[in-house]
């Protein structure tokens, strides 16, 4: 949304083809800041959603519901905000949806995303779930997607091991 | 309202835009602007500032920015000090406070100043920090920034209710066209046709560059006081009458409806009744253009037409000067960009000026008597709004 000038900066990895190392760079990538890294804590210590990172880790997206009123809830938490208490059971959720909405981001990404533009975003009805997640969509550049789409839940892991969700649209490649 | 009557008395706003200066030294141009505007203000009589800011630690690696401004601005607050974060309705948050610090008694005369510093020579990090508004561990890894989810709620607008660039652009041209009338603005004596507008970039599809505020350095700046202490305020007031605020999710997934706004009906229609009064009795409105697409979704959520209405409204004429409506005669966030921290009070300034009609005539609203100021923060979670009512000092 400005004309500034963009600086380049190491990127957190995500799995798939590596990205050609820059010629003028021989340093080696360094991990993003800590305070400028956009995925959750998931190492043991550093929260109490062990579980779910575990379960992501078997490629299972889980989050919580409350025994009491039935509230599920997103994201996965300690304590029930319809009743206040924090006994909650873990339920594992569809791995598959429709394409409520989408869009992409064709520009000014944060840092860490630059070299994924342009990359589609989208609003995901899971299927028989009241649950509308958003995620990044891959599988099809956004001019190919359309809502109402059927969409496939993918766990991948990070270029530092970690593991966080997105969706594919099934079909061709992007171009 | 309860408590003690409380009026703005004055304003003022730096130049806004891509500013070759830091977070503090705007806080001086504002300072300076301030008491330039208000001269019969003397700054031992400040007994409160409250300071919007939405990120100064990501943007100017800055905390405990209250009293760095009241520093900067030559002010020593005796009562109340704080700093009011509420991403893009900071500057209304801090309005706000103010208003409850002098309704209660606990304040008698403050000042509320945003600033905001967002123009940094990385914008990949300064997008990260607007990131940070969403819900980042959730939302914030699969690049949810404020851009592709307005997107998608234009998306979403334009299948349920078929509306089309071309309303956005009504927008956007309105907003532009009144900015060229306010020598803050960021986009002063810049002119954006609808053609023009339709055939700039996209950013995140469907919106258009011209469909997104903009990423802006300035300040604003306001003094409020007590009904009893306004004699020595000569000329037009602007008492608050009526505010309210909503707020009902953070995470995307819990955002039910994109295209129907059900938080800012609630706040718009307490802050009215607050007032006493219904919309007819509005002259003019400040609504929160961050897109083109969330104006025509307040002109829906506040009531001025049926749900699915708002790109004929504004297509109708509606919210231009002469039209039911008036709407962003400022310029809008489209128009004046949007320094999270000010925006808000910048609108108020706005208010406060078409009261004492002191803005330039192509943008004055004839003897303008109630005006409403609506702000969203976030993904549209939390709306914030105040009714203000023409008087006079003394
Ligand atoms: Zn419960």
């Amino acid at each position: 949304m400005s004309g500034a000038p963009r600086t380049k900066r190491p990127r957190t990895v995500l799995e798939g083809p590596a990205a050609t190392p820059a010629p003028e760079t021989a340093a080696p990538a360094e991990a993003t800041p800590l305070l400028l890294d956009f995925l959750p804590r998931e190492a043991e210590g550093e929260t109490r959603l062990g579980r779910f990172f575990a379960r992501l880790r078997e490629g299972k997206l889980s989050t919580t519901r409350c025994p009491r009123d039935g509230a599920l809830a997103w994201p996965p938490r300690l304590v029930c905000p319809k009743c206040h208490q924090g006994e909650l059971d873990w339920v594992d959720l569809p791995e598959t949806g429709h394409l409520y909405a989408f869009s992409a981001v064709l520009g000014g990404a944060p840092l860490g995303m630059e070299a994924e533009v342009p990359f589609a975003v989208g609003l995901v009805d899971l299927d028989g779930l009241a649950l509308r997640l958003f995620g990044r969509v891959v599988g099809r550049p956004w001019t190919e997607l359309r809502v109402g789409d059927s969409v496939a839940l993918e766990v991948y892991r990070t270029g530092d091991d970690r593991v966080f969700y997105r969706f594919r649209a099934p079909g061709p490649p992007a171009a | 309202m309860t408590g003690r009557a409380v009026a703005v008395v004055g304003g003022a706003c730096t130049d806004f835009g891509v500013r070759p200066l830091t977070w503090p030294e705007l806080a001086q141009e504002v300072g300076e602007a301030l008491f330039r505007a208000v001269p019969s203000l003397r700054s031992e009589e400040v007994d409160s500032l409250f300071v919007g800011a939405a990120m100064p630690e990501r943007f100017a690696f800055q905390s405990h920015v209250a009293p760095l401004a009241a520093e900067q601005m030559g002010l020593r607050p005796t009562r109340l000090l704080q700093r009011n974060e509420l991403a893009c309705a900071s500057g209304q948050s801090a309005i706000r406070s103010a208003y409850a610090a002098i309704a209660s008694g606990l304040s008698d005369i403050a000042v509320a100043v945003g600033v905001e510093k967002m123009n940094l020579p990385s914008m990949a990090e300064a997008n990260s920090s607007m990131a940070c508004v969403m819900d980042r561990p959730w939302d914030g890894p699969s690049g949810a920034t404020a851009p592709p989810f307005f997107a998608m709620v234009a998306q979403r607008h334009m299948l349920e209710y078929g509306t089309t660039p071309e309303q956005l652009a009504v927008v956007s041209e309105k907003n532009h066209r009144f900015a060229n009338a306010n020598p803050h603005a960021q986009f002063y004596r810049k002119t954006f046709s609808r053609e023009k507008l339709l055939g700039l970039p996209m950013v995140a599809p469907p919106l258009r560059l011209g469909d997104c505020s903009s990423m802006t350095d300035g300040a604003a700046a306001v003094v409020l006081a007590s009904e009893e202490h306004l004699r020595r305020f000569a000329g037009p007031v602007a008492w608050v009458r009526g505010t309210s605020q909503y707020s009902d999710f953070h995470n995307l997934a819990n955002a039910g409806s994109l295209t129907e706004w059900t938080g800012l009906k609630h706040t718009a229609r307490e802050a009215l009744a607050r007032a006493g009064i219904g919309l007819d009795a509005l002259d003019f409105a400040e609504v929160h253009d961050c897109f083109t697409i969330s104006e025509l979704i307040e002109y829906e959520s506040l009531g001025l037409c049926p749900p699915g209405g708002g790109g004929r409204w504004a297509a109708e004429g509606n919210a231009e000067l002469g039209g039911r409506l008036p709407t962003n005669t400022r310029g809008g966030l489209l128009g004046c960009g949007h320094p999270l921290g000010a925006t808000g009070i910048a609108q108020a300034v706005e208010v406060y000026e078409q009261f004492a009609s002191k803005v330039p005539s192509s943008r004055q609203v004839p003897d303008p008597g109630w005006a409403l100021v609506h702000n969203l923060s976030g993904s549209a979670n939390v709306h914030s709004v105040m009714v203000y009512q023409r008087g006079e000092a003394g």
